[in-house]
């Protein structure tokens, strides 16, 4: 019994310290930015574009959010394949999921780590602490809980999540977590077997919600920040639309909202959520695809604007072999009250294959990451209407697929 | 070699072990002997799992064995713990590690989440002292071993066909995870060879290679060992193929390290490897059948173990004429050449029980200790020190659902 209340002082300790400790990244003067890229891989034979990357890990540029400036990107750390990054809420400490490319296996299957690193926030540059394999294969999303003891990951290749506790150093410790996916979806090439896309804590630190492209479900997981420990919610997941294939989820930042994007429909799914019972409701199923449009679609990321009232979404699409786009950004506003989306507009992202972008901390500008093109260009946001205007700024950089923001100390 | 019996002195220079006649700590006549068990599945639905089901077991449990009289006193729960399927001792005698499948798990059978704790033995009791658990990052766990440094923990995991190994710390406790290789591949068998299935996981006697039975891809996959990390790093010496549809399950090395043992579980046959610490390369001398030619059924051999004297070689087979007959169960009982290492087999013997899971041959070498998974008996047998061959002592234990054994020598 005695354990049991120290246990609960603790859990209590945590959530109290929660938002005292880590506040939500506090805007700043100047950012670095960090990019992780594809390096290659020996064996890849899909024709994909990572094969000739130049590129050799971690990138980081500096940037201003008053001018929009943004310095030409050097190498921050050497690593193999930084496909993934997330940074510690102390804004210390940078993680990295990678892809071995060596590793024997079909394609999506390959051996994958995680790599600790401390970020010099004088020079941005990275030390590596330590490295661990991340107990599950092509590690595809990295994310931090809210206390920063602990980095969740989904391994898309053998459908598992995984959780592993970060030290007091910031280096990387035992794992606490592991969950299999079983299952399968429609689509007989990439739903084979359960794919989990993404993992990422609620606002509260109670839950994890992961995306799962194979399965065409969405979980949700009780999560102990006290043991790192997960285990499946009642009911333990929420269906998408079959072929759909969930990659990445985003919540308001009131966390009333849950906002799932679907990689291969383009749906995102507008669900209302209740925090108290770990539970969805579905409000809305929002297409971002024109109802004209013919072609492959594969949506792959989301964000919401900092201000709340715009959601951000990519959209990777081709027509044929070889025949690319076209690519867009959509932007979509929020009602306030009950979450839903209306298109503001669609943008080409000023280049091929947005598989990422981000919206700096201060909500001035978009980066949109074109992995396929090799280039990062800088949209302006305006802030009243969430619409995106191309600034001539743009940094080449070989397939570019995460990016983070870390304040800079002056 | 699961049991740890020899002090090893690695001689760089020539990279080869050179190996003590006997562990200090094993002097004594007294034993613990550890069960392992299974406690039961919830979810648990088809003809895989036999009484699995029904298992009174809470855990782990501990009896005291005689080594001078074959006496195995009455088992006590020495933990509880949920399906400890699979157990290793540290080479200090002082740590016990178990790998248990959670019986609430989703998914279907033999894909369970799996998990390994780190326990401190109490060696004048026998309980075991709960350290920590962390998850063995892949599904239906059936194996574990250390290596000879007893820094850390090697898993198979069946469901996923992965291996991981998890460093443990000073105090006995596991940290974090040091190494995970996902295999892949399948074989011929349509029921269980879709997918790869890795069984067993043990180290070189030199502690520099890893060896992994795949019973999914029919493969004896070796591995570089890294003792200061616990890298196990790929690609590695090449690999070496059962023949197909044979399932590797479980793989033991003869004392002096000259010979390793590949029990195939479906054929029945074990592989006979000349191996080479230098190279880390097995080279196959023989393909010895362990069922007699007259054998019609259905055959899953279980366990393989070298005497510790390094003449005789046990192996466990649990067959069955159809789907629901037992009791043509036997444990086989081989002569090994000590040149070429071959096998000869002397005696096929009954088992005292059904299902024959596991066995194990008594550190001083005058018994075997046969688990009998759906008896639920542990039957004690008298080995002949010149033939090999085993007798009935008519000493046995009752344990619900048995499936694993190991021994630790009881300090005088």
């Amino acid at each position: 019994m005695k354990n049991i209340r120290n246990f609960a002082l603790l859990a209590i300790l945590a959530a109290l310290s929660v938002p005292l400790a880590w506040s939500s990244p506090a805007t700043a003067d100047e950012y670095f930015v960090y990019f992780g890229t594809y390096t290659g891989f020996t064996f890849m034979n899909e024709g994909l574009p990572a094969g000739g990357s130049r590129s050799k890990g971690i990138y980081v540029s500096r940037f201003k959010p008053a001018t929009g400036e943004l310095s030409k990107p050097e190498l921050a750390a050497e690593i193999v394949n930084p496909a993934y990054l997330a940074v510690h809420p102390n804004q210390r400490f940078l993680y990295v999921a990678t892809e071995d490319p060596l590793s024997l296996g079909p394609d999506f299957d390959h051996a994958s780590y995680l790599s600790a690193f401390s970020i010099d926030q004088t020079t941005g540059k990275l030390r590596l602490l330590n490295t661990l394999p991340t107990g599950g294969t092509s590690t595809c999303y990295l994310s931090i809980d809210k206390t920063g003891h602990y980095a969740m990951m989904a391994n898309f290749g053998r459908s598992s999540v995984t959780v592993i506790r970060i030290n007091d150093d910031g280096s990387l410790g035992q794992q606490t977590a592991f969950m299999k996916h079983i299952g399968h979806g429609r689509d007989a090439s990439f739903q084979d077997k359960a794919h989990p896309h993404s993992i990422d804590v609620s606002p509260d630190n109670r839950y994890a919600v992961v995306s799962d492209l194979g399965v065409d479900k969405v979980f949700i997981y009780k999560f102990d920040a006290a043991t790192g420990k997960l285990s499946p919610d009642n009911p333990p997941f929420v269906e998408a639309e079959p072929g759909g294939g969930p990659r990445h989820f985003v919540f308001d930042a009131a966390g009333k909202f849950g906002y799932s994007l679907h990689e291969m429909s383009g749906f995102v799914t507008v669900m209302a959520w209740d925090a108290a019972s770990g539970t969805f409701t579905k409000v809305q199923d929002a297409n971002t695809l024109a109802p004209d449009f013919i072609g492959s679609n594969d949506s792959a990321e989301i964000a919401i604007h900092p201000n709340g009232k715009f959601l951000y979404e990519s959209n990777r699409r081709f027509r044929g072999p070889d025949l690319w786009g076209p690519d867009s950004i959509g932007v979509f506003a929020i009602d306030p009250v009950k979450g839903t989306l209306t298109e503001v507009e669609q943008v080409p992202p000023q280049g091929t294959m947005p598989r990422q972008f981000a919206i700096d901390p201060t909500g001035g500008y978009l980066f949109a990451e074109n992995e396929l093109t090799g280039n990062v260009v800088l949209f302006r946001i305006d802030g009243s209407t969430g619409r995106l205007s191309p600034t001539k700024t743009e940094l080449k950089i070989d397939v570019p697929v995460c990016i983070v923001f870390v304040p800079a100390h002056q | 070699m699961r049991r740890i019996r020899f002090a090893f002195c690695l001689i760089f220079a020539f990279g080869f072990a050179l190996l003590a006649a006997s562990s200090a700590l094993a002097q004594g006549n007294d034993y613990l002997v550890y069960v392992g068990t299974y406690t039961g599945f919830r979810y648990v639905h088809h003809s895989m799992t036999y009484g699995v089901g029904e298992s009174h077991s809470k855990g782990i449990y501990v009896s005291r064995f005689h080594a001078d009289t074959g006496e195995l006193g009455e088992p006590q729960l020495a933990a509880e713990m949920i399906n400890p399927s699979f157990l290793t001792i540290s080479p200090n005698h002082r740590y016990l590690y178990a790998v248990s499948e959670d019986p609430l798990s989703l998914g279907p059978p033999l894909d369970h989440a799996s998990y390994v704790s780190a326990f401190a033995i109490d060696s004048s009791t026998g309980k075991l002292r709960l350290l920590n658990t962390v998850p063995t990052s892949g599904t239906s766990t059936c194996f574990i071993s250390m290596d000879k440094t007893g820094k850390f923990v090697l898993m198979a995991n069946f469901g996923s066909g992965s291996v991981s190994v998890v460093r443990v710390r000073e105090d006995g406790s596991l940290g974090e995870l040091a190494s995970f290789i996902q295999d892949v591949g399948h074989s011929v068998n349509q029921f269980i060879q879709t997918e790869p299935h890795t069984h067993s996981i043990l180290v070189s006697p030199d502690n520099r290679y890893a060896i992994v039975s795949d019973l999914g891809t029919d493969k004896v996959l070796i591995f570089h060992f890294d003792a200061n990390t616990g890298m196990l790093s790929p690609p590695g010496p090449p690999s070496v193929s059962v023949y197909p549809g044979g399932g590797p399950r479980h793989f033991a090395f003869d004392p002096a390290g000259k010979f390793g043992y590949q029990l195939s579980e479906m054929s029945g046959v074990v592989d006979v490897f000349a191996w080479d610490p230098l190279k880390g390369s097995l080279t196959n001398v023989q393909r010895a059948q362990t069922m007699p030619h007259d054998f019609f059924g259905i055959n899953h051999s279980g366990e393989i173990e070298v005497h510790p004297s390094g003449k005789f070689l046990y192996e466990s087979n649990r067959r069955t004429p159809n789907d629901t007959d037992w009791g043509l169960d036997t444990i086989g009982v081989f002569a090994i050449d000590p040149m070429k290492g071959t096998l000869t087999l002397v005696q096929a013997s009954p088992t005292g029980g059904i299902m024959p899971r596991s066995f194990t041959v008594d550190p001083s070498g005058k018994y075997l200790l046969a688990a009998n998974q759906i008896s639920n008996n542990v039957v004690v047998y008298a080995i002949d020190g010149a033939t090999g061959q085993l007798s009935k002592t008519g000493k046995e234990i009752m344990v619900d659902v048995p499936v694993c054994l190991k021994f630790v020598p009881v300090s005088h």
